[in-house]
């Protein structure tokens, strides 16, 4: 029946989410609707949000698999300082400018690989405890970076490769047209895939999961692979909007990224995490930003408005399902 | 058994600590200079005290990601409490511990009461601490510490006198990071609580069914861990004498990486107060050494991860080998 159906929803953890997501919206109008309301700032929120979200999505599938990736923010960097190298050499060398491009793009998603597959080996076949593991790569990723760009900025685009973080298609973003496409991919990945499946089960029980005939192993190692390549991804779109790499780029998204996926309801000791609740989660957080920039709230209260949302969702989750156990008693 | 495996991995760390600072003594004459040997125990007073406070927590099974802007907040307090009302060292001291104190209090009342998970407390409240902290001082520093207590901060103990320039001493604040220490080292040995966090780590369910008050074991721990970043924020505070509030970004994974290089499981249960300081003494090491080899600033970074994942690699693969080995010698009698 449709009201069950409903009132199953309005239990869900994702309903709580959406309504703070339209409160939180209303709230920003109300307080500055010339400004907030403008096309240009609902634009711009849009320019802005992609490269956040497809870290939160990243570390929300590690998370999911019952690991959490430390890393992500130094693999996206790294990724996309390699590439800015190989293009902005490649773009003095007169090469022509697609061919350019492209090459830039196959040579990061190549070394966020391979970053994914140091963390994945030594996630999967050393047995690091994850936490561990993605602590040392983000050093290690973050000492490489650092060697390559002597501390400095790698820039020198072609003006094509700007495309990629400000251009828009038909009025719409095409950092926002990338994240579509990610999500919809990480949605099958996650919600259809017998790969998908596996990294549920991974996350509640390996052991369990190993004995029903599923290779855990290599499913992980395609986890922190997959999570890689979103960091290379959000890293191309870091480079382009910003005109140049650096290793420190998108260092604040780390702990914020882990705070996206927890309040969109995934469980931090894994096996339970959705995409929807991951994406409400950071766009309740940009339009934050963005409307407490607009109303001209001091930045550093954003900060607390943050976090006391992040524990006032979580105390009402262990308040609500305390309730439904006591229920069942 | 147990108990042979656990000094091999403190030994293990020890190993590697004197190997690099044999290979840092030989390339570079400078290192063993009473001087420098001074400089990096003062230079790394901080992180031990912070390492040491942390430890419990990942004992248990948890971990403490707000610790940078605890110590943030401490000092930003025990600045102005100096400036405004009073510099008496010990008030100072009282001040610093205390704010520490119940700053950690919130974290252990939100782990122990809401059972939010540690990490995700405390990413929140550490959001929340600086957020406060920069929103008051906005980032400003402040300056203009009291005479007493820079003077303080100067004491060396045992001065020595070196060749060119002032005499050099052990810095006063090394006593704070051996008290810091041998209390942690009581608490967790010779105390209920300390060896309730052993069997928390251990085993949740089977601390509890002993008869473990877990949630008042979370309260202590998180509460004394604020209260000893209180005493590292005072000792930073007198080793810079001034007050930077952005000085610890980033500071967390620091700590955290210290604490587990010096053989501490995040799974929990198994780590000790003698283990860390192993820790922070190789991290102090290692980055002492590679500025006297002169090696550029760009390859500190690389070298600190590649020796973080080695030696975890190293401590796991270990034991899983050891683990065989205890398997075949319990089939052997079965056969003979």
């Amino acid at each position: 029946m449709p009201t069950n159906k409903l009132s199953a929803f309005i239990r869900k953890k994702e309903f709580i989410l959406l309504v703070i997501f339209v409160l939180v919206f209303a709230l920003m109008s109300a307080l500055a609707p010339r400004q907030f309301l403008r096309p240009f700032n609902i634009q711009s929120m849009a320019f802005q949000l992609p490269e956040f979200g497809i870290l939160a999505i990243a570390m929300m599938i590690v998370i999911v698999s019952g690991g959490i990736n430390l890393s992500i923010t130094y693999t996206a960097t790294l990724s996309s300082i390699v590439a800015a190298v190989a293009i902005s050499s490649m773009g003095q060398a007169g090469v022509a400018d697609w061919k350019v491009i492209l090459l830039g793009i196959v040579i990061a998603l190549a070394t966020s690989l391979a970053a994914g597959a140091i963390n994945g080996f030594v996630v999967a076949y050393v047995g690091v405890t994850p936490m561990l593991v993605t602590l040392g790569t983000m050093t290690l990723f973050e000492g490489v970076s650092l060697n390559i760009t002597k501390g400095g900025a790698i820039s020198g685009f072609p003006d094509s490769f700007l495309w990629l973080g400000n251009a828009t298609i038909i009025g719409i973003p095409v950092p926002m047209v990338i994240f579509v496409a990610i999500v919809l991919a990480s949605w099958y990945l996650m919600g259809r895939s017998r790969f998908g499946f596996s990294v549920y089960m991974i996350g509640c029980n390996p052991r369990a999961t190993m004995f029903s005939g599923i290779n855990v192993k290599r499913v992980l190692m395609g986890v922190y692979l997959f999570s890689a390549v979103l960091c290379a991804l959000s890293g191309l779109i870091m480079s382009s909007r910003y005109n140049s790499a650096k290793e420190s780029y998108g260092s604040s998204y780390l702990l914020q990224s882990i705070a996206a996926a927890v309040l969109g309801g995934t469980d931090i000791a894994g096996g339970y995490g959705s995409l929807s609740g991951t994406i409400l989660a950071v766009m309740i957080l940009q339009v934050i930003t963005s409307g407490t920039n607009i109303i001209g709230i001091n930045p550093y209260l954003t900060n607390i408005i943050m976090g006391a949302i992040l524990i006032f969702v979580l105390a009402l989750n262990y308040l609500s399902s305390r309730r439904e156990s006591r229920k069942l008693v | 058994m147990k108990l042979k495996i656990r000094k091999g991995k403190e030994a293990g760390i020890l190993a590697v600590f004197l190997a690099i600072s044999l290979v840092i003594a030989l390339s570079s004459p400078v290192f063993l200079r009473i001087d420098n040997l001074f400089d990096i125990i003062k230079s790394n007073i901080v992180l031990g005290i912070m390492a040491i406070a942390m430890l419990p927590i990942i004992l248990t099974g948890g971990i403490d990601v707000s610790v940078a802007s605890i110590i943030a907040a401490v000092t930003v307090i025990i600045g102005n409490f100096m400036i405004g009302v009073s510099s008496n060292i010990f008030a100072v001291f009282v001040v610093g511990c205390a704010s520490g104190a119940v700053l950690g209090l919130i974290n252990g009342l939100l782990v122990a009461k809401l059972k939010i998970p540690p990490i995700v407390a405390t990413l929140g409240t550490m959001s929340i601490i600086i957020g406060v902290v920069l929103y008051v001082t906005n980032g400003t520093w402040i300056t203009g510490i009291p005479q007493n207590f820079i003077n303080f901060g100067r004491t060396d103990l045992f001065a020595v006198s070196v060749r060119e320039g002032e005499p050099i001493g052990l810095p006063i604040q090394f006593v704070f990071l051996f008290g810091a220490a041998v209390l942690m080292w009581f608490v967790l040995r010779h105390t209920l609580v300390g060896r309730g966090v052993y069997a928390m780590g251990g085993s949740v369910v089977s601390a509890e069914r002993i008869g473990y008050d877990l949630d008042k074991i979370t309260i202590f721990i998180y509460t004394f861990e604020g209260f000893l970043i209180g005493l590292a924020g005072s000792v930073h505070t007198s080793i810079m004498r001034q007050v930077d509030p952005g000085a610890f970004s980033g500071f967390e994974l620091h700590v955290i990486a210290a604490v587990v290089l010096g053989g501490a499981s995040v799974l929990g249960g198994y780590g000790s107060v003698f283990g860390t300081l192993l820790g922070v003494a190789l991290f102090a090491v290692l980055n002492n050494g590679l500025i006297l080899m002169h090696i550029p600033v760009f390859w500190q970074k690389i070298v600190v991860g590649v020796v973080l994942i080695a030696s975890i690699s190293v401590d796991i693969l270990q034991k899983r080998y050891s683990e065989s080995r205890m398997t075949r010698v319990d089939i052997e009698p079965v056969e003979g």
